[in-house]
Formats: structure tokens, C-alpha cells, sequence
């Protein structure tokens, strides 16, 4: 018994010793940001993922996009119409069919001193390309060659073919790195960028400073920024905190515990909380759009008749009424959205919910209705249960097909099931969101054409494939832009994609901040960094 | 059976139990559907093929589990998919958290359960135990989510007693930076404990009535011992040998509990690690992760087991 209690004892103090070197420990003080800007203030935002990627060619997740973005500038921003406006290029353009160019700002520079040169834009260019930096900014790069410095302030892309679109594309997608600090690490596509390798250099209105995985992302001031208003960001420091649950995210907000949350609002948040005290809603233009595509490698749905009358058998009013809480916009079922002002065509109407349509165009099919009014053919519609929206809407467009007739199952999975399922065309009817469709002519090469990356209609239409091409190698903006409304008018009436509305984004913040500049897309808002600089306590 | 054969076998069925555990994870994660190479749909082939060549995904499943068993025998746990470092390093940095975490839900699950299990048993069919009764079986049929964001709302948002989410407050260093702590460890801390409460009563209610039934028990009474020496030296005592059992038990249930009250308290631990690199299909991850609670759970268990060997020498036998 005695040897016992000893060992209880002995147990006892080797479980604390344990514990006490597994125990979570208190961090040392860091050196102070002896800033000298408008306000000490620190602007507090919520996400709900950590940071996948430091390195900016790389990050494909939302807060990867929304902490580098303050650290490394791209060459175009956006307005609200979805035309590209400068931000480090002050003009762009095409020297010939085959040379884009950049004309860059001379009054950057970069944290550590250094001066941001057409020889940075041009060495991150080409290393993207070269090392194959899986992302987002590489699937840009197709028809690049090479880009060359061929000044201080100006560069220019040799392309393998002519392309309309590329250097805008290149403009809003890519981003900038300092070609002395990235150049020593070898592959542009292994460089973690973590701040391991002597800390972060970047050119933006913050800089890394510290994080703590799971826990917080701190970035504290530049006090030189020439992007913003008065050359200096607003507020001392930015952190990003880590909710992972949004419910709780609302309520760190609701509790002063956060200034802003970085995700769009679901909808049936946005009423609640524009009427609570103490906070403010900012809208911003949504860029992509919500759609269903029909497999024409089914042999029902390469009819046409087929995809006309699942596409009257939708009723998209009650969609955005009833699920979207009237924060969505039609795009007269089409794949050139209203945002898009210069493209927009409002001669081409939104498919109309209408199921004896449907009844008449099923039967002109050659199907044949049963006793109970069903026709003989059953359609599985695929989509993500982690997107709550499209998983309610979905059962909506099951029962509106079922007033036609026409019957659909559907199978919602987790989301890395669904990717797989699209990647190799396992639906019958894909419904999802793309969130930033902001150039049409790369947008439709994507998805209309054969081979192309969401091409999940499977189309291959050679009228449509010659539009497209022909959009893709002409210069001049207007004949560009009929030439895309042609395409658009054959995607709609064929039904190669039915585009069901664009979602307005809203986003909530303390009222005790101002000067937010909201931007399109969630991928902006208003913690873009014009936006983040700009913003200030309110007095 | 001697002690250190009882507790040589007890030892080397926790090491098959384990390896048991690590082949069911990989077998189980690469049979999910899904594509872990599949992080975008806009991603090309070629960039799909390089991923899955690097992660040695390309292989066949058995060549996959044979490299992956040897780099394990090395302590290697890979390399995470998302993040690009090691496993080990992803884990490490969430590990402290977890174990803070559970390990101040068990004490405190302990300290509030097992007295209301003694106060209902002996107050056997008055109005404490029927309270103490409803209160365990409400605590098991509790759901952490709800229980959470119930706890959130009103001691976060509205009494505003405790913060919201995370571990620590930034820019907090020293004695404020483990107040902070603390401060932050209540809500959670109390969400698990709530969950696991129900169980402890209702065993320490069950055990200790039956174990006052006894007839060493009727005997002392017959001897005139008190009821409450009786109760505290006579009877608590072998009551509490199936309590701890359950504490064994409870803390693969702890353990999981701590997923979802990690999530939703936005606690850095290896509960919410879980979560996230099952929607990034993150696999080195989340058989790093599994491992890890493998061997927690197993441990819990065989040092019970042996403790249970000391305090009742018939499982010795058994």
C-alpha cells in the first residue's frame, strides 16, 4: 500500500511535468511599430479560415488572398462596372496582336527600401510561368512567352498567340513579389514565404508582423503607402482573427470583439444584423453568378428541347425572393451579368417559369407523359452541402420540375466529393456558384469550349467555338463586345448554361469604423486594400 | 498471472489496438470519396498529376501503406498536403491546446460529477436524487453546438463575462497573457464538461446504491458505524472503481467532444485541426491527428487497466 501512494505520487508528478512541458506558453513582447500614422487604432477582422499559404502566387483560399493582398500589390484593381482601373500600372495595353504592355508607378517601393521596378513585375511573370505555380495567377499565363523589363517603368508580354484579354486578366489576377528576396529561394512554386527566411518583404499598406496558427494573422503599418489618400493607411494594425464557425464569428462581432467580418453575410443574416445597434452593412457587387448546367454527354439532355424545359421549369423569382431574401439579381438568364455594364445585352430575357412550356417541349422531345402526368425520365442533380444556399434552392428547382413533369434527384455531398464529381462529369445537372466571372471572353473560353477548364456542359458548338475565338483576337472594345453578345445569345437559346442570378454581397463592420471602400466580389469588399488603408475610426 | 505479465500483455494490446487504429485511418481516408489533389475545379491536369506524384498518391494503395508504415516506424508523419510542412509541426503547435482543454473538462467533470452522484445516492428516492437524475440524463442527451452557442450568448454576448473566441487576447503578455488564458478556457472548458457530467453521475449513482446494498455494508450498519463514515471510508471507495473505468472511456468521447467545441469556441487545438483538414481532405493531417488520439485513448486505457490491476486484483486473474 505504502509503495502504492508512491507511485501514485510518482505517477502524479511525472503527469504534471508532462503536462507542464506540453502546456501552451506565454509569448515575449514584441518591439513596438513606432508608428506614426493618423490613429494607433488596431482594426480586428474575422474570418473563418486560417492561412493556407503565405506565398502570394500560390494562395487559392479566400483569407490567403485577403492577407497577402496586403502585402503584395496587383497591377489592376476593379470598379464597380467591372472595368479594370489602375493601381501599380497606370496604363495597359497592346503594342501589336502578339505584345501587351505595362506602364508601372516610379514612386514604389517596398518594405526593406528597395524600389518596386518593371524588372520585379517582369521577373514574377516569368517565374510563375517557369516553375509552374499551381494556382490561379498560372491559369492566366497560357498565351505568355515571356515579359521583359524593358524600362524602370514599363514591361512587355510576348505572347504565343494573340489574346485580347490577357493582359487585363494578368493585370487583376497576378501580383507582384520583390524579385530580390524571392529570386534567392530558388522555385517560386516551394517558397513557404512564411516569414522563416528573415520576415516578410512586400509593397502594400500593411506587413506581416506576427501570427499564431488557429489564433491570430497581425499586420501592422506602413507608414509610406502612396496607393491610399494622404500616403498613409488609416489605423496601426490590422488583425485577423480565426472563427471557423460563422455563427460565432457574428457573435464576436456583436460583442466588440471583432471591427469587421471578412465573409459575405448569408443571407438571413443581413436583415438582423443592418437593424442591430452598433453596426453597419456595406453592400458590395457581386462578380460571379449561380447557375445549373445540363450534361450533354446524357443523351437526354444533349436535346435541346430537354435543357429548354428544365430551364422553364425553374422558377428563379421564388429562388431569390424566398432563399437569396431578394439580395440577388436577375442576369436575364445570362452569362454576360449586368455587372458587367459595357457587356450587358437586355434584349436577351430570363428564361420564363412557365411548366406547361415545359409539358410541350418535353413532348416535342418525343417523350410521353404517364397517367400521373410524369414523364419517363429522371435527371440527378449534383451540388455541395457545405454551399446552405445553392442546398436550399436545389430542393427548390426539384419541386418545380416536379409541377412539369420532369423528375430530379438530388445528391448533395461534401464539398471535395462534389469537385471530384464534376471534375469527371459524374451529374446529370451541375448546380454551384462561380464567384468571379469578371472577363467574358475568358470566362466563355473556359466554359464553352471544348476542352475548356468548366466546360461542364460538355458543349462542343462550332458557331459558338468560332465566336469565341474570334472574341479572343479582337482588339477593339466595341466589336469585341458584339461579338460576345452573338456568343452569349447561342449559349442562351441553346441552353449550354442556365444563369440564374448574380448574388449581391453585404458585409458587416463596427459603426465605430468609417471610410470602408467597398469593391466587387467577396474577394475584395471592403477589406481590399484601398479599403483597409482608408478606413479610420470614427471620431 | 504475475504484474508484469499482466501488464506486458496489457501493454502489447494497446500496440495492436494502435496499429489496428492506423491501418482503419488510411484505409478509411483513401477510400472517402474525393480528390485531396483536387484543391481548385480550375486546376489543370498537369498541376493534378504533379500534386499526386509528390504525395506519392499515384501509387497503388499497398506500395502507399507500406512507405507510410516505415516512415511512421521513423517517427515521420509526412508532410501536410495544405500547409507544406510537417505533420508533426502542424500537430505540435495544437497539441498544448487540446490537452489544456480536455484535461480541465475531465478534472472538472470529475469534481462536479462524482459528488452529485454520491448526493443522489444517498439521498436514494428523495427530491435530490430526482433533481441530480434529470440532470444526467438531460447532461447525455446534450449537443455540444447548441450547448456552445447557448453559453456564448449569454455569458459572451450578453453578460459579456467571458470573450467570445480564440485562446489568449493578443498584444497580452506574462501574468496577463495565462489570465487571458484562463479567461478564454472557461466557456469550453464548461461546454465539454457539460456533455460528459451526465455519465459520471448516473455511474456514480448506480455503483455506489448497489454498493451500499452490500452485506459488508448492512454489517457495519448492524456494528453501528455512522452513515456518513460508512458512505466516505467504506463504501466511496469501491464505488469508485467503475468511475474510473469511465474516465478511461470518456476520454476518446472527451476527445472527440473537443472537435466540435474547439469549432465553435474558434480554440486552436487538434479538434478544430480535425475539421479542417477533413474539408481540405488534408491526409497526412488527419492520420497524424487520428494517430495521435489513437495513442491518447489507448494510453488512458491501459494505465487504467493497469491502475484497475491494483485496485481490484481480481481483473489481475480475469
Amino acid at each position: 500500500m505504502k509503495y502504492s501512494k508512491f507511485l501514485a505520487l510518482g505517477a502524479a508528478a511525472a503527469l504534471a511535468v508532462g503536462l507542464a512541458a506540453c502546456a501552451p506558453s506565454a509569448p515575449e513582447p514584441g518591439e513596438s511599430s513606432g508608428s506614426t500614422g493618423p490613429s494607433d487604432e488596431t482594426i480586428s477582422i474575422g474570418t473563418t479560415t486560417d492561412v493556407v499559404n503565405f506565398n502570394p502566387v500560390l494562395g487559392n483560399s479566400r483569407t490567403d488572398s485577403w492577407i497577402t493582398n496586403l502585402m503584395y500589390p496587383h497591377l489592376l484593381s476593379i470598379s464597380d462596372d467591372g472595368t479594370k482601373e489602375a493601381h501599380v500600372a497606370t496604363d495597359w495595353g497592346y503594342v501589336d496582336d502578339t505584345t501587351g504592355f505595362y506602364e508601372i508607378r516610379d514612386d514604389l517601393t517596398w518594405s526593406d527600401g528597395e524600389p518596386l521596378t518593371a524588372e520585379d513585375v517582369a521577373w514574377t511573370l516569368n517565374a510563375v510561368k517557369r516553375d509552374q505555380a499551381p494556382g490561379t495567377f498560372y491559369g492566366q499565363l497560357g498565351n505568355l512567352d515571356t515579359a521583359t523589363a524593358v524600362s524602370e517603368t514599363r514591361v512587355e508580354l510576348a505572347l504565343t498567340q494573340p489574346d485580347s484579354s490577357i493582359v487585363e486578366e494578368i493585370g487583376f489576377w497576378g501580383v507582384v513579389v520583390p524579385k530580390h528576396v524571392f529570386e534567392p529561394q530558388g522555385s517560386i512554386a516551394e517558397f513557404a514565404n512564411d516569414g522563416s527566411a528573415g520576415g516578410w518583404v512586400g509593397m502594400g499598406p500593411f506587413i506581416m508582423s506576427d501570427f499564431q496558427v488557429g489564433q491570430h494573422y497581425t499586420l501592422k503599418r506602413v507608414e509610406d503607402y502612396p496607393l491610399v489618400k494622404g500616403g498613409v493607411p488609416g489605423h496601426a494594425e490590422v488583425v485577423y482573427r480565426v472563427y471557423p464557425d460563422v455563427n460565432t464569428e457574428i457573435l464576436a462581432l456583436q460583442s466588440g470583439e471583432i471591427d469587421v467580418i471578412a465573409n459575405a453575410l448569408p443571407p438571413a443574416q443581413v436583415e438582423q444584423l443592418s437593424s442591430t445597434d452598433g453596426l453597419q452593412v456595406v453592400e458590395a457587387p457581386g462578380l460571379g453568378y449561380a447557375h445549373l448546367v445540363y450534361n450533354m454527354d446524357k443523351p437526354d439532355l444533349a436535346k435541346t428541347e430537354v435543357r429548354q424545359a428544365l430551364a422553364h421549369a425553374v422558377d428563379y423569382d421564388a429562388i431569390r425572393t424566398v432563399v437569396l431574401q431578394g439580395q440577388a439579381v436577375s442576369t436575364g438568364s445570362s452569362a454576360l451579368m449586368p455587372v458587367l455594364a459595357k457587356y450587358y445585352d437586355k434584349s436577351v430575357k430570363e428564361y420564363e417559369f412557365d411548366p406547361e412550356k415545359s409539358r410541350s417541349l418535353m413532348e416535342k422531345a418525343g417523350y410521353t407523359a404517364d397517367a400521373n402526368g410524369n414523364f419517363p425520365v429522371s435527371f440527378r442533380l449534383i451540388y455541395s452541402l457545405q454551399d446552405s444556399v445553392t442546398s436550399q434552392w436545389a430542393q427548390m428547382v426539384k419541386d418545380s420540375a416536379a409541377e412539369a413533369g420532369i423528375t430530379i434527384e438530388l445528391q448533395g455531398t461534401e464539398r471535395n466529393t462534389y469537385l471530384s464529381m464534376t471534375s469527371e462529369g459524374d451529374y446529370d445537372i451541375y448546380a454551384g456558384n462561380f464567384a468571379i466571372m469578371d472577363d467574358p471572353v475568358t470566362n466563355f473560353s473556359l466554359s464553352y469550349l471544348p476542352g475548356g477548364a468548366i466546360n461542364y456542359t460538355h458543349v462542343d458548338d462550332a458557331d459558338l467555338n468560332a465566336l469565341i475565338e474570334e472574341g479572343m483576337v479582337t482588339f477593339d472594345e466595341d466589336e469585341k463586345i458584339s461579338i460576345m453578345r452573338e456568343a452569349n445569345k447561342i449559349v442562351h437559346e441553346q441552353v449550354y448554361d442556365n444563369i440564374m442570378y448574380t448574388q449581391n454581397l453585404f458585409f458587416a463592420a463596427s459603426d465605430e469604423w468609417a471610410g470602408f471602400i467597398s469593391k466587387p466580389s467577396e474577394l475584395l469588399s471592403i477589406v481590399n486594400p484601398l479599403s483597409l488603408a482608408s478606413a479610420h475610426p470614427v471620431e | 498471472m504475475s504484474r508484469a505479465s499482466f501488464i506486458l500483455r496489457r501493454v502489447g494490446r494497446g500496440l495492436l489496438t494502435i496499429w489496428f487504429a492506423v491501418t482503419v485511418t488510411f484505409l478509411l481516408l483513401r477510400l472517402l470519396p474525393g480528390d485531396p489533389a483536387l484543391a481548385s475545379p480550375n486546376m489543370t491536369d498537369d498541376i493534378r498529376a504533379t500534386i499526386l506524384e509528390q504525395y506519392g498518391l499515384d501509387q497503388p494503395l499497398i506500395v502507399q501503406y507500406g512507405l507510410y508504415m516505415w516512415q511512421l516506424l521513423q517517427g515521420n508523419l509526412g508532410i501536410s498536403f495544405t500547409q507544406s510542412i510537417p505533420v508533426t509541426d502542424v500537430l505540435m503547435q495544437r497539441l498544448p491546446w487540446t490537452l489544456l482543454l480536455t484535461i480541465t473538462a475531465l478534472v472538472l467533470t470529475i469534481l462536479i460529477g462524482v459528488p452529485l452522484g454520491v448526493a443522489a445516492a444517498s439521498h436514494k428516492g428523495r427530491f435530490i436524487d430526482r433533481a441530480v437524475q434529470v440532470v444526467g440524463v438531460t447532461g447525455q442527451s446534450l449537443f455540444v453546438p447548441s450547448v456552445a452557442i447557448l453559453l456564448l450568448f449569454v455569458f459572451g454576448l450578453n453578460l459579456g463575462w467571458f470573450p467570445i473566441g480564440g485562446a489568449y487576447t493578443n498584444n497580452t503578455y506574462g501574468f496577463e497573457w495565462y489570465l487571458s488564458v484562463a479567461q478564454h478556457l472557461v466557456l469550453p472548458a464548461v461546454s465539454l464538461m457539460l456533455i460528459q457530467v451526465g455519465s459520471y453521475v448516473l455511474t456514480m449513482r448506480s455503483t455506489l446504491i448497489e454498493t451500499l446494498g452490500e452485506d459488508y455494508i448492512l454489517l457495519a450498519k448492524a456494528n453501528g458505524i455512522r452513515g456518513s463514515r460508512i458512505l466516505w471510508k467504506h463504501a466511496l471507495r469501491n464505488a469508485l472503481l467503475p468511475t474510473t473505468t469511465l474516465i478511461g472511456l470518456q476520454l476518446g468521447f472527451l476527445v472527440g467532444g473537443a472537435v466540435l467545441t474547439e469549432t465553435v469556441f474558434a480554440y486552436p487545438g487538434i479538434g478544430r485541426g480535425i475539421y479542417e483538414a477533413v474539408t481540405q481532405l488534408d491526409f497526412p493531417v488527419l492520420q497524424g491527428a487520428f494517430l495521435m488520439l489513437a495513442i491518447t485513448v489507448v494510453v488512458a486505457n491501459t494505465i487504467t487497466d493497469i491502475i484497475y490491476g491494483y485496485l481490484d486484483p481480481r481483473v489481475k486473474t480475469s
